[in-house]
């Protein structure tokens, strides 16, 4: 207990209880560091406009603000910035210090006393109200200030700065000399070991960070951790540097802030309310300059308090405390006026309303409100939310893509780069969504051959946010539908990459991945395999899970308890209003009852799949639906009924389908040509059959690229049934060789033929 | 472990010559070892130790002359160094550590030795503290650290391995160790050293502040000395097993130190903190009259004080001990107490702030400051001083408390359930916090959560006495009158067993909901019962007259009028069976309860 260290106690800083801001504020301290630009400074002055070249001194003046503003440096890369822009400039530079550094300190103190006169005169070098005079001023000042044993502390902290220079080059000479040709191999061993260690020093400092640094490296981690997760420092050594941090500098509240990004980023919910809460009562200190409610000081603190608490809430799903949080923070920014938070609540609140039910009117009137009080951002994201929300309530293309151009206009105006991203990332989402793969492939390659801005404006590569993961995956499973399964294997690698499994998006690319092999899995007819992937896939989105718990059972004709799944979750998603998935479980149902051979039970859910996809405009759903419906029909003795609502379907499904699809409809679509040929004369009998065996040929090919071997093998009986049928005896004999070869490969599961789509 | 303390205990036979025995049977020898003890540690500067060894020692019986024990053999190292040791101890207790370091250094002997090591601790110490105040700026000033402990744990640490460490020489090894953060370490020499020297205090005080739970307590291989039962009741207060506690320090008394000041002040300590108020007030009184002159544990008197809002004898305590010592700490917090009582906020808080100055490890005071800010409502300095608090000792449950009681005065009460649920995590028998839990999801109109808390506040015994009105009125906003009327049954019992009638308030409204509960269910005895004693509050008389006659008129139109009326308060049949509270302490469950 008495080991928590002790500058909690002895403040000088506090007056009534609170330490004030503004004083730690202060970033002027006097420092080793500062006193080597302070040399460079002088040193300048006393060169004169003469001695340094023009293009000399306009390099060194572009150093100067930097070194002026940036946080301390070590003296040996002081020395090279400097060497860099004049070296000679840079070597007197050095024996300046070197002579402070190893002289008294008296020579310190002359030093300072003879700065001020840079300003005396009748014609001084620095103008006091210039930068480098301004700098100057707060220098002296701050020297003069400190008290006799803290200049002894200072020169005694200058003559260690400077040791440390000289170590440092001391080894390196002794390096130099290593890479002699007896020593060689040894020097370059010895200098890759050496390697490891300072290139995570220039990360991470061991010992204490001064007051800028600690701020660079708060914001540098910060924004990594938002644009790209993988450069970042993983979340256990982050940890570790802020609690280092943090044990020398308690007051640095922003540490507690990135001490919460970076428990999110390992879902621990206690941790980071822990770090949140913590955040905000130090917040709360350092604006409690003013004690009023207003607009700044600590109520407005408060009142993002409350709403970072519901933000955090809501991303670990406890909507129930996020929406109480939100209530609060809604209470206590109107109590005080404030309209900026209280529309950051508003979008918080449709995003609860969102994920609990699906009315959009908060959404429209927050939109309008951001609009209102100029805050572009909110109102785009608004839209997009909005754009999202119809898109699954059904409403036309044209409408959504007008909205989302018009968003888009908002964007570039604004430079929103990140909202550009997701808006991208929707398009190609809400044409998946359509079934028009073709425009979704598109979209997603817009998204990932452009340029981001964000690239231009400051170097830093903003490519791991999450539409980028969404885009991937979408590219990667639509990949996989064409039969590319490298490529998709490919583009998921590439997901690993930029995602590793522990980064917040990962699961997006984890679920993806797991659909397609069990895509794979149950073509191949592997339903073991398939029935260990659903639980992967439960654990990520329970919804998909059961869904494809109860296609593995129906495969595994385990019939009646696919049905009660399906029954079940067809409720469940009827409550959540999840179209697209109700429509997938009233076919898997169908499905089911044709299996009973009850075909005449299956055809009114089917028409009910048709009417849902047909008014939420989900064209892939609705082709499946019409496949489905027409080999009912071709059951139920229809095939001509059947052949001409598949002449509705086959057009999108030949555009956009997935390629087993469009196998199983030419298929479908020989069958019935068979199916319906028996009524004909001889003469067009032969035709129609003719032109059934070219559409198996179709099918065929469709089936080898997914190399789906039961399809093929029912497709080679078929052709050679109808070659015996029309007496070609010497392409029968092939088709029923390839088959045989098929057959003894697979073991056949004793399911008739025509039972299959 | 028992060749390791057979090997050092055979470096230093001159203590413990006789061992310690492990019971208090021989009150005589334990008497003497506790004159030897006092005498070696003022040799070697440990003042603290060798002032709890004497004060212990002056609570037995005295010795007669032939039983006094001889003072320690001086062996031919220690002649050697005898001049220099001199000389040291002098400058050393004037404070010149560095002084002392200087001419030690060289001595062989086991107490120069230490005598060296420990002024060059202190030393660094003295520095180190120094330095805080004049440091380059906020940045280094997390940086300053005592320069000497390096090289002392280098050199101490040498010297542990060579076995060469008596047990004062462990002690500070431990001390040195545990101000590097090196907290296991810590223990582990620690243990030695009561292994090899159980009669020192110091290092059994050290090892309380290291343990932080009792699990930890359980895994130590303690030696088995008179000592141990001291320590044992010492670190179950520290750990809040107060029972426990305070069954040991009544065997104690029983075994014959019953005039000992340190555990009489223990027990009341303990009294404290389960919050037995008369008797911790009590016992206080009588430490007092014991020890006037005594400062330690006065300011958790004046804070029992406080509770009582005693002013007079606050006063009376805070001019004496000003009068006494007005640079201590426990003097600074008395005062401060006594201008909280006063409503001088700002006066408090500024002596809070010197008690600080004077100790920064003085923890209560953080605390007390927030409270005081809180009084003058400047939220954002209470903030500041429970997260200080909480920094400096993250169990400091009342930190937590205030913090949640801060934000709900920011009327935040969502925000508030964390940190009153941390305070409850630190007390799960704190009827306190359950019942502010309670009020909060009242707030939040999260009625079942509020019920549990407040059921739960009642069954681990409330001490406010008002989770079951509060429980009452909530069953009663939900419609649930039977459960809302035997909430109110067991709140008047509650009252009434108590004994003291004091005026509660809430005493009316439970009777007068009793009443028109049993008016509702047309049990007339018992309503008119109950509606009797509602005429003896003043603010509910005029309705328990006017239900007084309705009942009169019902009954005269009911068929029998039983006039006599039963003269005290009593149960209906089928609510008497269970009236006795099971007090089931079942986990607490709250659905809502994420971190």
């Amino acid at each position: 207990m008495a080991s928590v260290h002790e500058s909690l106690y002895f403040n000088p800083m506090m007056t009534n209880g609170v330490v004030h801001a503004n004083v730690f504020g202060i970033k002027d301290w006097v420092t080793p560091y500062k006193i080597a630009v302070l040399v460079l400074l002088s040193e300048m002055g006393r060169a004169g406009g003469s001695a340094i070249g023009l293009l000399e001194r306009r390099r060194l003046n572009q150093l100067l603000l930097p070194l002026l503003q940036g946080p301390d440096m070590t003296l040996t890369r002081l020395y090279k910035a400097i060497n860099e822009s004049c070296p000679q400039l840079a070597n007197s530079v050095q024996i300046r210090i070197k002579l402070m550094a190893e002289g008294e300190l008296k020579d310190m103190e002359q030093f300072f006393d003879d700065l001020s006169d840079s300003f005396s005169g009748t014609d001084p070098e620095v103008h006091k109200t210039s930068v480098v005079g301004l700098f100057l001023r707060h220098m002296i000042l701050a020297y003069n200030k400190l008290s006799f044993s803290q200049v002894y502390k200072l020169y005694t902290a200058l003559q260690e700065y400077f040791q440390n220079a000289e170590k440092k080059a001391a080894a390196e000479e002794a390096e130099m000399d290593m890479t002699s040709p007896e020593g060689r191999l040894v020097g370059t061993l010895e200098r890759e070991d050496l390697d490891v260690p300072s290139g995570e020093e220039e990360i991470s400092c061991s010992g204490p960070l001064s007051q800028k640094q600690a701020e660079y490296f708060l914001s540098q981690q910060a924004s990594l951790l938002k644009n790209d997760e993988t450069k970042a420092l993983t979340p256990a050594s982050l940890q570790k540097e802020l609690n280092n941090l943090l044990k020398f500098n308690p007051d640095f509240a922003e540490a507690h802030y990135l001490s919460y990004l970076n428990s999110l980023r390992v879902q621990d919910v206690f941790s980071s309310t822990h770090s949140l809460l913590h955040y905000f009562d130090r917040l709360i200190l350092t604006g409690a300059e003013s004690k009023s409610n207003g607009d700044e000081g600590y109520g407005r603190s408060l009142r993002y308090a409350a709403l970072n608490l519901a933000a955090l809430h809501c991303r670990f799903g406890h909507y129930q405390q996020a929406e109480l949080a939100l209530q609060e923070a809604i209470r206590i920014a109107q109590e005080s006026n404030d309209h900026v938070c209280l529309q950051h609540c508003l979008s918080w609140l449709y995003i609860l309303e969102q994920k609990r039910s699906d009315s959009c009117v908060l959404l429209e009137h927050s939109v309008k409100k951001a609009v209102h009080f100029g805050l572009p951002y909110l109102a785009s994201l608004g839209i997009q939310s909005l754009v999202q929300q119809r898109a699954f309530a059904g409403k036309t293309a044209n409408k959504l893509m007008d909205a989302l151009k018009d968003s888009d206009l908002l964007h570039w105006k604004h430079s929103l780069s990140e909202l550009i991203d997701i808006s991208i990332a929707q398009k190609t989402a809400i044409w998946r969504l359509y079934g028009r793969s073709t425009m979704a492939l598109q979209q997603a390659q817009t998204l990932l051959s452009m340029n981001s801005l964000e690239a231009l404006n400051l170097g830093v590569q903003q490519n791991n946010t999450e539409s980028f993961a969404v885009v991937l995956c979408h590219l990667a499973e639509l990949h996989a539908e064409q039969g590319c399964l490298a490529a998709a294997s490919e583009v998921l690698e590439h997901l690993k990459e930029r995602f590793p499994p522990n980064s917040q998006h990962a699961q997006l690319w984890m679920l993806c991945e797991q659909k397609i092999q069990f895509g794979r899995a149950m073509h191949d007819g592997r339903y073991h395999m398939a029935d260990s992937l659903v639980t992967g896939i439960t654990a990520l989105s329970s919804l998909e899970g059961a869904y494809r718990k109860a296609i593995v059972l129906q495969a595994q004709n385990q019939t009646s308890e696919a049905h009660k799944l399906l029954q079940k979750l067809l409720v469940h998603c009827q409550k959540m209003k999840n179209t697209e998935m109700v429509i997938s479980v009233l076919l898997a149902v169908a499905e089911l009852y044709w299996r009973a051979s009850c075909h005449t039970i299956a055809l009114p859910v089917l028409l009910q799949a048709l009417a849902l996809s047909r008014e939420y405009r989900l064209q892939y759903l609705a082709s499946e639906t019409v496949l489905s419906l027409a080999f009912s029909q071709l059951i139920l003795g229809i095939p001509e009924q059947a052949l001409n609502i598949l002449h509705m379907a086959i057009e999108p499904i030949l555009a956009d389908g997935a390629v087993l699809d469009k196998g199983r409809a030419m298929f479908l679509v020989a069958k019935c040509q068979v199916a319906s040929a028996n009524a004909y004369e001889p003469q067009k009998k032969v035709e129609a059959l003719e032109s059934a065996i070219l559409n198996l040929n179709e099918a065929k090919d469709y089936f080898a690229k997914v190399d789906c071997k039961e399809q093929i093998r029912d497709v080679l009986y078929f052709q050679a049934r109808l070659y015996h049928m029309l007496g070609k005896a010497q392409e029968r004999n092939r088709c029923a060789m390839l088959f045989r070869q098929l057959h003894q490969e697979l073991p056949s599961h004793g399911v008739p033929l025509v039972n299959h789509l | 472990m028992a060749a390791l303390v057979s090997v050092a205990a055979a470096s230093m036979p001159s203590v413990v010559a006789s061992g310690t025995c492990s019971d208090f049977s021989d009150l005589r020898e334990i008497k003497k070892q506790l004159l030897r003890i006092a005498g070696l540690s003022r040799e070697r500067g440990l003042q603290h130790s060798g002032k709890w060894a004497s004060e212990l020692a002056f609570s037995l019986a005295p010795l007669p002359l032939s039983e006094l024990p001889p003072p320690p053999p001086i062996t031919e190292e220690d002649a050697q160094d005898l001049d220099a040791y001199t000389l040291a101890k002098a400058y050393f207790d004037v404070k010149e550590y560095d002084r002392a370091a200087h001419f030690l250094r060289g001595c062989k002997s086991q107490k120069a030795y230490f005598l060296y090591m420990y002024s060059r601790y202190l030393s660094g110490e003295k520095k180190k503290d120094d330095e805080t105040v004049d440091s380059l700026g906020p940045l280094e000033k997390g940086q300053v650290k005592n320069e000497a402990l390096r090289e002392l744990r280098v050199e101490l640490s040498k010297k542990h391995q060579a076995r060469e460490l008596d047990g004062f020489g462990l002690y500070l090894y431990g001390v040195v160790l545990r101000k590097l953060d090196l907290v296991k370490e810590a223990i582990d020499v620690f243990v030695e050293a009561t292994h090899i020297l159980p009669l020192h205090w110091g290092a059994w005080l050290e090892l309380c502040n290291l343990i932080t739970d009792k699990e930890m307590l359980k895994f130590l291989s303690l030696p088995d000395t008179w000592m141990k039962e001291f320590f044992l009741a010492h670190i179950y207060t520290e750990l809040q097993l107060i029972e426990e506690a305070l069954q040991k320090y009544q065997s104690l008394i029983d075994v014959g130190f019953s005039k000992s000041t340190y555990i009489i002040s223990q027990i009341a300590v303990a009294y404290h903190n389960i919050r037995d108020i008369d008797k911790a007030l009590s016992i206080f009184n009588e430490l007092r009259k014991q020890d006037p002159y005594r400062i330690e544990n006065m300011d958790t008197f004046s804070n029992l004080l406080y509770v009582r809002s005693m002013k007079p004898e606050l006063s009376y305590l805070a001019h004496n001990l000003c009068e006494i010592d007005k640079y201590r700490v426990e003097t600074c917090c008395v005062i401060g107490n006594y201008y909280s009582l006063r409503s001088q906020h700002e006066k408090a808080a500024l002596y809070f702030q010197r008690a600080l100055k004077l100790n920064p490890r003085y923890l209560g005071a953080w605390t007390l400051m927030g409270h005081e800010y809180m009084e003058m409502k400047n939220t954002s300095a209470a903030i500041q001083a429970y997260r200080h608090a909480i920094e400096v000792n993250k169990r400091d449950y009342r930190a937590w408390y205030g913090l949640g009681q801060t934000y709900e005065i920011l009327k935040m009460p969502f925000y508030c359930l964390y940190y009153y649920r941390r305070a409850h995590q630190l007390r799960p028998n704190d009827s306190r916090m359950l019942v502010a839990l309670g009020e909060c999801y009242e707030k939040l109109n999260q009625l079942v959560e509020a019920k549990k808390c407040y059921w739960r506040a009642y069954a681990v015994g409330d001490v406010e006495k008002m989770a079951l009105v509060k429980l009452a009125k909530l069953h009663e906003q939900l419609t649930e009158s039977e459960q809302a009327a035997q909430c109110y049954i067991k709140y008047i019992q509650d009252i009434y067993s108590c004994g003291e009638i004091v005026e509660h308030l809430e005493v009316s409204t439970a009777f007068r909901y009793l009443a028109q509960y049993y008016f509702k269910c047309k049990l007339w005895d018992e309503a008119s019962a109950c509606a009797q004693k509602c005429c003896s509050f003043n603010d509910t008389r005029e309705e328990g007259k006017a239900l007084l006659r309705q009942i009169l008129q019902l009954r005269n139109q009911g068929e029998t009028s039983t006039t006599e009326i039963s003269a005290p308060f009593f149960l209906p049949a089928s609510l008497s069976a269970n009236n006795t509270p099971t007090r089931r302490v079942s986990p607490l469950n709250l659905s809502s309860v994420t971190p």
